[in-house]
C-alpha cells in the first residue's frame, strides 16, 4: 500500500512541478534564471526513489517537458531518461547522501542533458540553438542551489510512504 | 569495448541514437498531436488555471490599490479626454459614411472578417530550448485547431502549435521556426519576418529597397495564414546580408508580458484577402 502511495505522491509532484515551471517559474519570463524543477525531480528519482516505476516516471516527466515546450517528442524525454540512468547507475555511492555531492550531481545532470540535446541539434540541423554556455552554467548553478533543499523536502515526505 | 559492459552507458548510447532519429523529423512536419499530448495538456490545464486565477486576483488587488492612489487626478484627465473623444467620434462617423459611399462608387470588395475567440495566457514554456511558447486557456472545445493565427489588440502574436481540450500552445512570432510574409507599410517593400529569439528579423529584402529605421511592418496576407494588414513591428536596424537587406524588427506586442490574446478562427487552407 505504501509503495502505491509513494507512486501517487511522485506522480502528483511531477504534475505540480511542471505546472509551477510553466506558470510562476517559466523561462519565458525568467530567462536562464529558472530552476528546472522537472530535472531536479528526475535526479531525485534516480538517487533516492526505491520504486520500480522510477524509469517510467522519468520518461513521463521528460515527455511532459516535450509537449508543454512544443518540442518534438523525445527531445527531453530521452535526454532526461539518459540522465536518470546515468545517475541511477551510481546511486548506491555513499557520498550521494551528502548535500554538497547532491548539488554537484544536479549541476552535472543539467550540463549533461543540455550537451545531449544541443549535440543532437548541431548534428541534425547544422546550427546551434540560441543557448549559450553561460546560460547553461547559470541554470546548472540555480538547479543545484534550489535542488538540494527540494531533495531534503521530498525525501522527508517520500520516506513516510516508503516505510 | 570494456565500457559497453556498463549497462547504463550502453543504454545511454542507444537512447542517444533514438533521439537522433527522432530529431531527424523536421519540426514543420510535426504530425497532428497524439492522444498523449492532449492528455498532458488537459491534466496540466487545471493546476495552471488555478495558479493563473489566484495570481491574477492578487495582482488585481494590488493594481486596484495603486489605482486608488491617483484616481482623483486621473478622473479629471479622463473627463477632458472624453470631451475630445466625443468630437473625434462625430468626425469619424462622418468619415465612415463617406468611406462607404466611396467604396460603393469604386465597387470595392469587402475584406472578410473572421470570428475570433479571446483567451488568457495561463502559462509559458517550461524549457529554455523553446521559450517562445505560451499556453492559453482555450482548446478544441472552443473551436481552436492547429495552425490558427493569434493576435492581440496591438498586433500579431503567433500561431496555434498544439491543441488540448481546454488549453492550447501558441508559438510566438519570435520563435526561430516562425515566418510571416510581410511588407513595409510606408513603401510596400516585401520580405519575410522570421523569429530570432527575443525579436524578429525581416529577410530577403531586395537591395536598394526603400526601408528605414522606424518603418512599420505589416502582414501581407500572401502566405494565406495571417490576415492582411495586421501590424508586426517596427524596424530598429538595417544591414546588408549577402545580396539582400536584413532588418531587425521589434515586435509591436510586448510578448514578454502577454496577458490576453485573440485566436482568429480561420482554417489553415483558406487564402486570406487574395
Amino acid at each position: 500500500m505504501n509503495k502505491y502511495l509513494s507512486i501517487i505522491f511522485l506522480v502528483l509532484l511531477s504534475v505540480i512541478f511542471i505546472t509551477i515551471q510553466t506558470t510562476l517559474l517559466s523561462p519565458h519570463n525568467l530567462g536562464s534564471y529558472y530552476p528546472d524543477l522537472n530535472l531536479i525531480l528526475i535526479v531525485f528519482l534516480a538517487i533516492f526513489s526505491e520504486i520500480r516505476g522510477g524509469f517510467f516516471l522519468a520518461l513521463g516527466n521528460g515527455y511532459m517537458m516535450d509537449v508543454l515546450s512544443g518540442n518534438l517528442p523525445g527531445t527531453f524525454a530521452i535526454s532526461r531518461l539518459s540522465a536518470y540512468l546515468l545517475v541511477r547507475s551510481g546511486s548506491n555511492h555513499v557520498y550521494l547522501r551528502k548535500a554538497l555531492v547532491q548539488g554537484l550531481v544536479i549541476f552535472l545532470a543539467t550540463i549533461f542533458t543540455w550537451i545531449f540535446i544541443l549535440t543532437i541539434i548541431k548534428i541534425k540541423k547544422g546550427d546551434s540553438a540560441d543557448i549559450t554556455a553561460q546560460s547553461i552554467l547559470i541554470q546548472g548553478i540555480v538547479n543545484a542551489l534550489v535542488g538540494v533543499p527540494i531533495f531534503w523536502m521530498i525525501h522527508r515526505i517520500n520516506a513516510r510512504f516508503q516505510k | 569495448m570494456k565500457f559497453l559492459k556498463n549497462r547504463a552507458v550502453l543504454i545511454t548510447i542507444v537512447l542517444f541514437f533514438v533521439s537522433l532519429q527522432l530529431y531527424s523529423l523536421n519540426f514543420r512536419e510535426k504530425s497532428s498531436q497524439n492522444f498523449i499530448s492532449r492528455i498532458v495538456l488537459t491534466v496540466t490545464y487545471y493546476p495552471q488555471k488555478l495558479i493563473y486565477t489566484v495570481s491574477n486576483k492578487v495582482t488585481n488587488v494590488w493594481r486596484d490599490y495603486m489605482d486608488l492612489v491617483n484616481v482623483r487626478q486621473e478622473n479629471i484627465m479622463l473627463k477632458e479626454d472624453i470631451k475630445k473623444l466625443r468630437v473625434e467620434k462625430f468626425e469619424l462617423a462622418e468619415a465612415g459614411i463617406q468611406n462607404q459611399r466611396f467604396k460603393k462608387l469604386l465597387d470595392f470588395k469587402e475584406i472578410p472578417s473572421y470570428p475570433i475567440v479571446s483567451a488568457n495566457v495561463i502559462g509559458g514554456s517550461p524549457s529554455l530550448l523553446r521559450s517562445e511558447v505560451v499556453i492559453v486557456d482555450r482548446g478544441s472545445r472552443d473551436g481552436i485547431s492547429q495552425g490558427m493565427p493569434v493576435a492581440s489588440s496591438e498586433g500579431i502574436v503567433g500561431k496555434v502549435l498544439t491543441v488540448g481540450n481546454k488549453s492550447s500552445e501558441i508559438l510566438l512570432i519570435t520563435d526561430p521556426v516562425s515566418a510571416i510574409d510581410a511588407f513595409v507599410h510606408r513603401t510596400r517593400v516585401r520580405g519575410i519576418v522570421k523569429g530570432a529569439g527575443g525579436g524578429c528579423t525581416m529577410e530577403y529584402i531586395e537591395q536598394n529597397s526603400d526601408i528605414s529605421v522606424g518603418d512599420k511592418i505589416i502582414s501581407s496576407g500572401k502566405e494565406g495564414f495571417f490576415p492582411k494588414g495586421v501590424i508586426v513591428g517596427t524596424v530598429t536596424n538595417i544591414e546588408t546580408k549577402g545580396s539582400f537587406l536584413s532588418a531587425e524588427v521589434s515586435p509591436f506586442v510586448d510578448l514578454e508580458s502577454l496577458e490576453e490574446v485573440v485566436i482568429i478562427l480561420k482554417s489553415n487552407n483558406i487564402v486570406l484577402n487574395e
